[in-house]
């Protein structure tokens, strides 16, 4: 009994945990392995068959290694907009800590607006268009770098709050100019914030779907998300095959999680309570 | 005043560039403010105009409100902009209420936390679309792990995203799976800022755990509940990725919400009524997301 | 030679005006220390100096520059702030040299100067450690440092000191005079601490309000104040005061009374006086001496005896609370009476303006 009141709850969190949360991703894995006709049965059961490479290899080699190119391109997108993101928005976030005048107050508003607003779909796409960016990997780079803003912007801002503005003036005695005190003085301190923000912008980007479906469709340049709702229709008899795609997307999150756990956790809650 | 580092200035438009500003030039802002003025706030303003068109990308005629009174007229428009509300309000409120629960959990004595918060969070960072299929599969009627585990028991499982009255609620709670993590560090967040001494004092006082935590959590979390209200309410209704793969909005129109119904009217070609669905969405964010925000922080200045 | 010179210094935020006016000359090589209460301007001052401030109107003179539009880096100033302000990610030796870095001064010369600045303070084995391994007195040293690199005509100080404990405050103020005199540099010193005011300075600027309020030698101070402020800022224990009337006039004295104790005579050369003038009267509590048949007595309240001198605190007549500082040992307990004499010739008198009469 007493057993069973110290570690009752414990043993009982622990086992809802596991159904609720990690049955999902077992059942992944085990779908990834199993064979064509296993898999078709969707049940929770043991691999009859360990199918793992043959099904990557089959999975990779799909719509003439189509995955492989998503993943370049996802590379692509997320390396080439984070950095953007985080020197724009270190860069806003630096002035504005720091500076208060007639237009910081709209700058705040915007970035408000930007992490409420539903981007306008259609308008944009006509936009990109008319700028030639439509259907084009940098023509997304620059949408999620301008979709992601508010929030860079509202994080960097925080953490410069909490940098002593003496440090500016002594440097700026020293004879830093604004792009000497920006990025030989403020940006190596931002350090810890910025591994934060690359670390979830970098998961948000990967992870996005929603942008690459309206921004960059077809076929030849797809992005990771995109394969996986391509392969949806195409594998409606080869489940072990869908799932070893979403299998390989959800790697990468996952060893970034297990090497950023505390920095991403810090950036979530941090990001949420908004400046 | 000598020991402040920052006195506040007030600044007056016709002045030379006060010497403070020369060293935060604005043009630091000018690489965000033009990526994001001209991908984010051009198509926001110019959405304003083309909702009140018929529109083909290249011409646009003018037709005033038509969209509009369409979105209210037509049955299935109608039905998506009461489903978006009632996704929302509905998961907004599973994670605010499940999120304070773990946080608290989470925060106590219990074995193997480390390890039980980073499984309850990690579903936060899995590719949306890659849930919605898993769930796809395990709520299938016949096949899907859940209806079989049901079955188990002696319980007839419903069909979790084929029966038109179930559909959107099935996807709310595959929604609250995996977003109740982020609500869940938000809380742990919270809870752990607020000091230990006054637990200690409340227990001298007498106050027993539960008295603990209607007298000393539930007060002091209550910025941080707010901050998952807005987050996942606002998250609620513009929610697309998942209902997009989980049901695209089926059956039949049963589980449309304002996100996927314009992306179905762009993809019919429909784009003055598609942009004009974004505008109700932003109004709509508008009308419930901004007075919220407002009446929380104002709760929060008073308390 | 560089002069600093200070005509008519303003400055504004909005519609509040922190500084009135100010005039100062500053000889070279001079050690002038602005004092005041928190607010009085003492650091907007110095931050103009700096240019860190803009001036709203006056003209800020150093050497023959006129400076109030020149940049920081180009005034020949260096500044140790009060947090020192130190770049947390660069070791002692790049925080010295940044400076130097920053103007593109070739790097052997950058590491003659950086090396000579550690050896002037003694930390030549410390340059390669970050500031967060320093202790408190050796990142001060470092902010003193990274000032003498620049080879600046004026140093500014921003309380540099009262982020140290007691202890170190005094070693470093020591230092910092042994400094002052090896350098042979001008320096501008803000405090609020009038122990290190009087002991570091040539030369003081007391501040209030934003106006000065008396500029002069530690001495001049103490014993010559210009008004009842700077009597009751400089000096510790304050000045005890009391308001009277003037009783009588003699040769080169004043009678002066009091409703709270007899006639007290004051030593002073003013013309001016008639019978009937208000006066304040000043008197700080080492100038009372025991005596039985002094005119000032009170009640004994409170009795503190620091070994070498004891303080007392009496009420007089009206409840009006004063101290005295008598010798180590005196036989006094609360609640008795005490009477005490005082020297007329370092009593001072106010008029009903506060300015000093003597």
């Amino acid at each position: 009994m007493k057993w069973l009141r110290k570690y009752g709850l414990s043993v009982l969190s622990i086992a809802v945990a596991l159904v609720v949360f990690v049955v999902p991703f077992i059942f992944i894995l085990l779908m990834a392995v199993k064979d064509k006709k296993q898999a078709s049965l969707l049940d929770f059961s043991w691999p009859q068959q360990f199918q793992f490479i043959p099904n990557l290899i089959e999975v990779i080699q799909t719509r003439d290694y189509m995955l492989l190119t998503a993943y370049i391109n996802s590379t692509i997108l997320t390396v080439a907009s984070v950095t953007l993101l985080v020197f724009f928005a270190a860069m806003v976030g630096f002035v504005m800590q720091r500076r208060l005048a007639w237009w910081t107050g709209w700058v705040d508003f915007f970035i408000l607006a930007g992490l409420m607003i539903p981007p306008a779909v259609v308008p944009t796409i006509w936009l990109l268009q008319i700028l030639h960016l439509f259907k084009t990997l940098h023509g997304l780079i620059l949408i999620e770098v301008a979709y992601n803003l508010s929030f860079a912007v509202i994080l960097f801002r925080n953490f410069i709050a909490t940098i002593p503005r003496e440090l500016d003036e002594a440097a700026i005695i020293d004879g830093a100019r604004p792009l000497s005190l920006f990025f030989r003085v403020i940006m190596p301190l931002l350090k810890p914030v910025t591994v934060t923000i690359i670390v979830v912008q970098s998961v948000a980007i990967f992870n996005d779907f929603v942008n690459p479906l309206y921004y960059l469709p077809g076929k030849e340049n797809a992005t990771v998300q995109l394969t996986l709702y391509n392969f949806q229709s195409q594998f409606v008899s080869q489940y072990n095959l869908l799932f070893m795609d979403i299998l390989l997307i959800t790697i990468p999150p996952l060893v970034v999680f297990l090497f950023f756990n505390r920095q991403i956790v810090a950036g979530m809650s941090a990001g949420a309570i908004k400046g | 005043m000598t020991t402040m580092a920052a006195k506040p200035i007030v600044p007056t438009k016709k002045r030379k560039l006060s010497r403070r500003a020369a060293h935060y030039p604005i043009w630091f802002i000018y690489p965000a403010a033009i990526v994001y003025g001209v991908l984010f706030l051009v198509p926001t303003f110019a959405s304003l105009y083309f909702s009140l068109t018929r529109w083909t990308l290249f011409e646009a005629e003018f037709i005033g409100l038509d969209n509009f009174i369409q979105f209210f007229r037509e049955p299935f428009l109608s039905q998506a902009l009461l489903n978006t509300v009632v996704f929302a309000a509905l998961t907004s409120a599973l994670k605010v209420i499940l999120g304070l629960a773990l946080g608290v959990l989470l925060t106590s004595n219990i074995v193997a936390r480390g390890f039980l918060r980073s499984v309850v969070f990690f579903p936060v960072l899995v590719s949306t679309i890659g849930v919605g299929i898993t769930f796809t599969v395990l709520m299938h009627p016949t096949h899907g792990m859940i209806n079989e585990a049901l079955a188990f028991i002696g319980i007839k499982g419903p069909g979790w995203l084929t029966d038109r009255h179930l559909a959107l609620y099935s996807v709310a709670l595959v929604d609250v799976w995996r977003g109740v993590g982020l609500a869940t560090v938000i809380y742990i967040a919270g809870i752990v800022s607020i000091p230990g001494d006054y637990y200690e004092a409340a227990r001298i006082d007498g106050a027993t755990r539960f008295e603990q935590f209607r007298y000393i959590t539930l007060p002091l979390v209550r910025p941080a509940m707010f901050t998952v209200i807005i987050l996942s309410f606002i998250g609620g209704l513009r929610l697309f990725d998942l209902i997009w793969a989980m049901t695209r909005g089926g059956p039949g129109f049963s589980s449309d919400v304002m996100a996927s119904v314009v992306y179905k009217q762009y993809q019919a070609g429909y784009y003055g009524l598609s942009t004009a669905g974004n505008v109700v969405l932003f109004i709509l964010i508008a009308l419930l997301a901004v007075p919220l925000n407002w009446f929380l922080n104002s709760r929060e200045i008073t308390r | 030679m560089a002069k600093l010179s200070l005509k008519g210094i303003h400055k504004s935020f909005g519609q509040v005006e922190v500084i009135k006016g100010v005039d100062l000359e500053v000889d070279h090589g001079e050690f002038v220390v602005f004092v005041g209460p928190s607010g009085c301007g003492k650091s907007t001052l110095l931050r103009m100096i700096a240019g860190l401030e803009d001036i709203t109107s006056g003209e800020l003179w150093i050497g023959d520059t006129l400076c109030n539009d020149v940049e920081p880096r180009d005034r020949g100033i260096a500044m140790v702030f009060q947090s020192y302000a130190l770049y947390p990610h660069m070791t002692v030796y790049d925080n010295f040299g940044f400076s130097l870095k920053l103007a593109k001064a070739p790097k052997d010369e950058r590491d003659r100067k950086i090396r000579e600045a550690a050896r002037i303070l003694q930390m030549e084995d410390l340059l390669d450690r970050k500031p967060s391994q320093l202790s408190g007195g050796q990142r001060q040293r470092v902010a003193i440092g990274r000032a003498i690199v620049r080879k600046p005509e004026v140093f500014l100080f921003d309380e540099p000191l009262s982020n140290l404990d007691a202890a170190l405050r005094v070693d470093m103020r020591m230092e910092l005079s042994k400094l002052h005199d090896e350098l042979g540099a001008t320096m501008v010193y803000v405090t609020h601490d009038q122990v290190e005011a009087m002991t570091l300075a040539d030369k003081i600027v007391v501040l209030n309000g934003g106006v000065v309020q008396q500029i002069g030698t530690p001495i001049e101070l103490y014993q010559r104040p210009a008004n009842l402020f700077v009597a009751g800022f400089i000096g510790s224990p304050k000045m005890n005061f009391v308001d009277g009337k003037i009783a009588g006039i003699g040769d080169g004295a004043v009678t002066v009374s009091t409703s709270e104790f007899a006639d007290a005579t004051v030593t002073t050369g003013a013309t001016s006086l008639s019978v009937g003038d208000k006066v304040t009267l000043g008197i700080r509590p080492y100038d009372l001496d025991l005596s039985q048949t002094g005119a000032i007595s009170g009640k004994v309240k409170l009795v503190e005896r620091l070994g070498n001198e004891t303080i007392v605190n009496f009420d007089l007549a009206s409840g009006k609370t004063w101290l005295a500082v008598l010798d180590g040992d005196v036989d006094i307990h609360n609640g008795g009476t005490v009477a005490l004499d005082h020297d007329p010739d370092k009593a001072v008198l106010f008029d009903a303006s506060g300015l000093s009469l003597n």
